[in-house]
């Protein structure tokens, strides 16, 4: 199944920012329901801050994973290299996705959900 | 060219591929051409054909506005103008031309002899032709389209815009887009599945990192525009409800759908000339890109960060602050992987020796009027700034400062630093420096001023302007520049015309740069290589001094091509190991007819003569399935000789097959197209009132019946492989079986919704299931066709259990489009009586 799992293993490398991207969605479009359906203002507030925690975690989980097999990959041989290659931009790329995450979070704490 | 590659049996080797390689001869010849570096310099000359056209009705724009109560256009005329000015330098030009750079050179720095998929390519070529012949035939004939470049309703629906232009625009940018997402298709293959041996992911160029990015992009970018526009057409042409507030529609659905697209078409222009950059940028430095792995991460960061953009071009609408703050921070987070980029190029040229020559020159242009663009982007992320200056020249500026910036310059510093590679010649010092310091100066005469006049209030999109704005000389000065940054692009073209006529002859590598690209002979042999190099390094050339002399034997990888086939390597997506050879179609008018076809189905369809348009479809059918029986080899052995020693399986017994993976970015494209509808349905939902609106029945037995045929859809589409296995009649009674069930689903869902659902011209809420229903019925049709060629090949024995290629590509199709069957009748049946 090599041939399988290949691709994933490099479109792998954009996993951390296609959690920043499903987060980014579940926001906005939690927010239109919510002001369309004309929540409570309090459990709308929660609720969009509560969804970055899952988010967060998961982007956290994926850089973690991917420092620590850069960190255990060998440069003595081609194949440890390539791996630490995406590894390590996975690694960065959590990061990055880490800070858009608490980017997009912050305005929530500030502001009213539908003004 | 070192003595041994000089010597008679390679002579004669490269003479052999030549023959296999070239175009026909003639004009017929050139018609039929699928040659990737033919079809990607019509790409790029038409491409800058268009971007002339556009340039012309640029200069009309600035005479009209060059002082107050000029007439040198109308209102009416000054709106169609404006209109096919972006709507030529974004669908005609910028993306296109890039698509051109894309093919052309992917193939020379990857090491590979063509793109896997050359009849798509040429076929995208001719519907971008045709797809661009349409728009202006629009213009020509008076019915040209006039509501802006992002043609928002309820301006362009049939009450306001009651014309042909309208119609014009839709369906010739829809058609022109075919190309764009054929290209996306062809490099993403292209880039996965065709680089050299050794060229594993940390060799690979950075050109190709961006146009693999950009190519995602483009296949999750452009179908919402997509959809919207067949919406759209739908609503002007059949009276389907989608942006009518009266009947439950929501012209903001057009605005969501058109900036889902139009936002990243930023970056899908963007992405590939920073990819040009940081390939030339190398060269000029003479040292290796700093941050290569940061760049890497840069690209694909904004790949998708630049997707949560779009409502920052709905900042004056009226959607709530969260929201926009939302926007306005995925706005601000993009500069950070753009800032990084930035900072790798210039770390790279203050470690290195930087050495100052034309394409240089263009490169530090687009620093200064890149970041400038940027920094005024930034301004206009903010919401409350937005809201002063939306709407004024100052947003006029700071798009063309993005635009010209992000993708003339490095498009400039491109032509340069390639034309030696296409033509043979050097471009001239002299002319060039001339023409940039034109574009440099005229560029920001023309747009310094207008950051002014719209900071002053001076509205875009309208023909004349009060005297008490006070502008009028700025933008005197504005057209001025205008003239001067037009002659200079002028210059820019003639100097690279005269290049391929009178140029100096360039030696080997004239820029001593280290890609893959720059060790081919020129003018480049159609073949590309005579044996596929083999790569150490992320460039080559650097490490390897012998690499460009051993690529020019024919005792090589592929060099020797025994049965006169076009033949590529296939290697592995990560490690680019050898792994299969790919054989490829010759020359045919097949993509020609095709597109014929298609701009025939299209005409029709413009002058509302519905039936012959259905009608044409049975041709264009007949051509897509002679097409695909055609394509590639089909005779071809289940493994050959790739080289000494070395036997390699034919891409119809290979995993990674081009096919196999042109069939997934397929569906990742469809399946954005059916996302995008999806959204349409739960958007109108969210702002409707009543959800179905009071008179729509429910799901009845019928529809739950339905679901049988569904899923026996879906369970012959797993169970073909393994059908394969035991033998191609198996195979083949799975694959018939798929097709009755798909036509007895179609037998029952259609009447079932026709129970449940009013005419569509009712409500958004009958428009859209329709629309879905139709939608998902398209599909299994083409999927009973697929599903039957592939059981006509295995009768024929073209395909069997050791060439399983056919099989797979219509049993994944069979389970994609029983997945979407499920979604389809999940929303449609079962989500209102959820809600």
């Amino acid at each position: 199944m090599a041939g399988l799992t290949a691709p994933w293993r490099l479109l792998g490398i954009a996993a951390p920012m296609a959690v920043w991207a499903l987060h980014f969605v579940a926001a906005y479009g939690l927010q239109g329901l919510a002001c369309a359906r004309g929540w409570d203002r309090q459990a709308a507030s929660a609720t969009l801050l509560a969804l970055a925690v899952p988010a967060l975690v998961a982007v956290a989980w994926l850089g973690l994973r991917a420092w620590r097999t850069a960190r255990a990959e060998r440069e003595d041989r081609a194949a440890g290299r390539r791996r630490r290659f995406a590894a390590l931009a996975t690694a960065l790329l959590s990061l990055l996705a880490a800070g858009a995450m608490v980017f997009t979070t912050v305005p929530v704490a500030l502001l009213p959900p539908c003004a | 060219m070192s003595a041994r590659a000089g010597t008679g049996s390679h002579r004669q080797g490269r003479e052999r591929l030549a023959r296999i390689w070239g175009n026909r001869p003639g004009w017929a010849g050139q018609l039929a051409a699928v040659n990737h570096g033919t079809v990607a310099l019509r790409f790029i000359a038409t491409g800058f054909g268009f971007m002339l056209a556009g340039g012309l009705l640029a200069m009309f724009i600035r005479l009209q506005l060059a002082w107050p109560g000029n007439r040198v256009l109308d209102a009416e005329r000054y709106a169609q103008f404006v209109t096919m000015h972006g709507t030529t330098m974004m669908f005609l030009f910028a993306v296109p031309v890039m698509e051109g750079f894309a093919m052309y050179l992917l193939p020379k720095m990857l090491g590979a002899r063509d793109l896997p998929l050359p009849r798509l390519g040429a076929f995208g070529y001719w519907c971008y032709l045709f797809g661009g012949l349409f728009l202006y035939a629009g213009l020509l004939s008076g019915a040209a389209p006039d509501g802006g470049w992002f043609m928002y309703v309820p301006l362009t629906d049939a009450t306001f815009s009651p014309g042909r232009g309208a119609d014009f625009w839709l369906v010739g940018v829809t058609f022109a887009e075919i190309s764009a997402v054929a290209a996306a298709v062809e490099l993403i293959v292209a880039v996965l599945v065709t680089r050299a041996p050794g060229m594993d992911i940390r060799r690979m160029p950075l050109f190709a990192w961006a146009v693999l990015v950009t190519a995602f992009m483009i296949a999750f970018g452009f179908p919402p525009l997509i959809l919207g526009s067949i919406l759209l057409e739908m609503q002007r042409a059949f009276g389907f409800v989608f942006f009518d507030v009266a009947r439950g529609g929501d012209p903001l659905l057009w605005q969501h759908l058109f900036w889902l697209f139009g936002h990243p078409e930023v970056y899908i222009i963007f992405l590939p000339a920073a990819g040009v950059v940081s390939m030339v940028l190398p060269t000029f430095a003479r040292r290796p890109m700093v941050g290569h792995l940061w760049i890497v991460l840069a690209l694909v960061a904004t790949g998708f960060l630049s997707f949560g953009l779009w409502v920052h071009h709905m900042f004056a609408v009226g959607i709530p602050l969260l929201a926009l703050a939302f926007f306005s921070a995925a706005s601000m987070a993009v500069a950070v992987p753009t800032g990084i980029q930035v900072f790798a190029w210039i770390a790279t040229l203050w470690s290195g020796r930087p050495w100052l020559r034309l394409p240089m020159l263009h490169v530090l242009g687009f620093f200064f009027v890149f970041v400038l663009g940027g920094l005024t982007g930034v301004m206009l992320a903010l919401v409350p700034f937005d809201w002063q200056a939306h709407d004024t020249h100052f947003v006029v500026a700071h798009l063309h400062y993005v635009l010209i910036g992000g993708l003339m310059f490095p498009l400039f510093a491109g032509l340069y630093y390639w034309l030696p590679l296409a033509s043979g010649r050097m471009p001239s010092e002299r002319l060039g420096r001339a023409a940039f310091w034109l574009v440099f100066a005229g560029f920001h005469l023309t747009f310094v001023p207008m950051h002014l006049t719209g900071l002053r209030g001076m509205p875009r999109r309208a023909h004349d302007y009060p005297a008490v704005l006070g502008v009028e000389w700025l933008n005197l000065l504005s057209t001025a520049g205008g003239f001067v940054l037009a002659a200079g692009t002028l210059a820019i073209l003639l100097d690279a015309g005269l290049c391929f006529a009178a140029g100096r002859r360039a030696r080997a590598n004239p820029w001593r740069a280290g890609t893959l690209e720059w060790a081919l002979p020129h003018p480049v042999p159609a073949y590309n290589f005579a044996s596929v190099p083999e790569v150490q390094d992320r460039y080559p050339l650097w490490c390897d001094r012998t690499l460009a002399a051993r690529s020019r034997c024919t005792d090589g990888l592929l060099g020797r091509a025994p049965d006169g086939r076009r033949e590529l390597l296939g290697t592995g997506i990560l490690d680019a190991a050898p792994e299969q050879v790919i054989r490829i179609s010759h020359s045919t008018l097949l993509p020609l007819l095709a597109a014929l076809a298609v701009a025939a189905v299209l005409a029709c369809f413009l002058a509302k003569w519905y039936l012959a348009s259905l009608l044409l479809l049975a041709p264009l059918l007949v051509l897509l399935l002679r097409w695909a029986w055609t394509t590639g080899d089909p005779q071809a052995p289940a493994t050959v000789e790739a080289g000494p020693g070395l036997r390699l399986p034919t891409q119809y017994a290979c995993r990674n097959a081009p096919g196999w993976w042109a069939l997934v970015v397929t569906l990742l494209i469809d399946g954005s197209l059916f996302a995008s509808l999806v959204f349409a349905y739960f958007y109108l939902w969210l702002g409707a009132e009543a959800w179905p609106p009071a008179g729509a029945g429910t799901a009845g037995g019928m529809a739950w019946l339905a679901l049988l045929p569904l899923a026996a859809c879906g369970l012959a589409a797993a169970l073909a492989m393994r059908a394969l296995a035991h033998g191609p009649g198996a195979a083949k009674w799975t694959l018939l079986a798929a097709a009755a069930a798909g036509a007895l689903f179609l037998g029952l869902h259609l009447p079932a919704v026709a129970a449940a659902t009013a005419a569509p011209e009712a409500h958004a809420y009958a428009s859209v299931v329709w629309t879905l229903a139709g939608f998902h019925a398209v599909h299994v049709g083409v999927a009973i066709v697929l599903g039957l060629y592939a059981a006509a090949r295995l009768r024929r024995g073209l395909a069997s259990a050791a060439r399983p290629l056919e099989v797979r590509v219509a049993a994944a199709f069979w389970g994609y489009v029983a997945g979407q069957g499920a979604v389809t009748w999940g929303v449609v049946h079962l989500f209102p009586e959820v809600a």
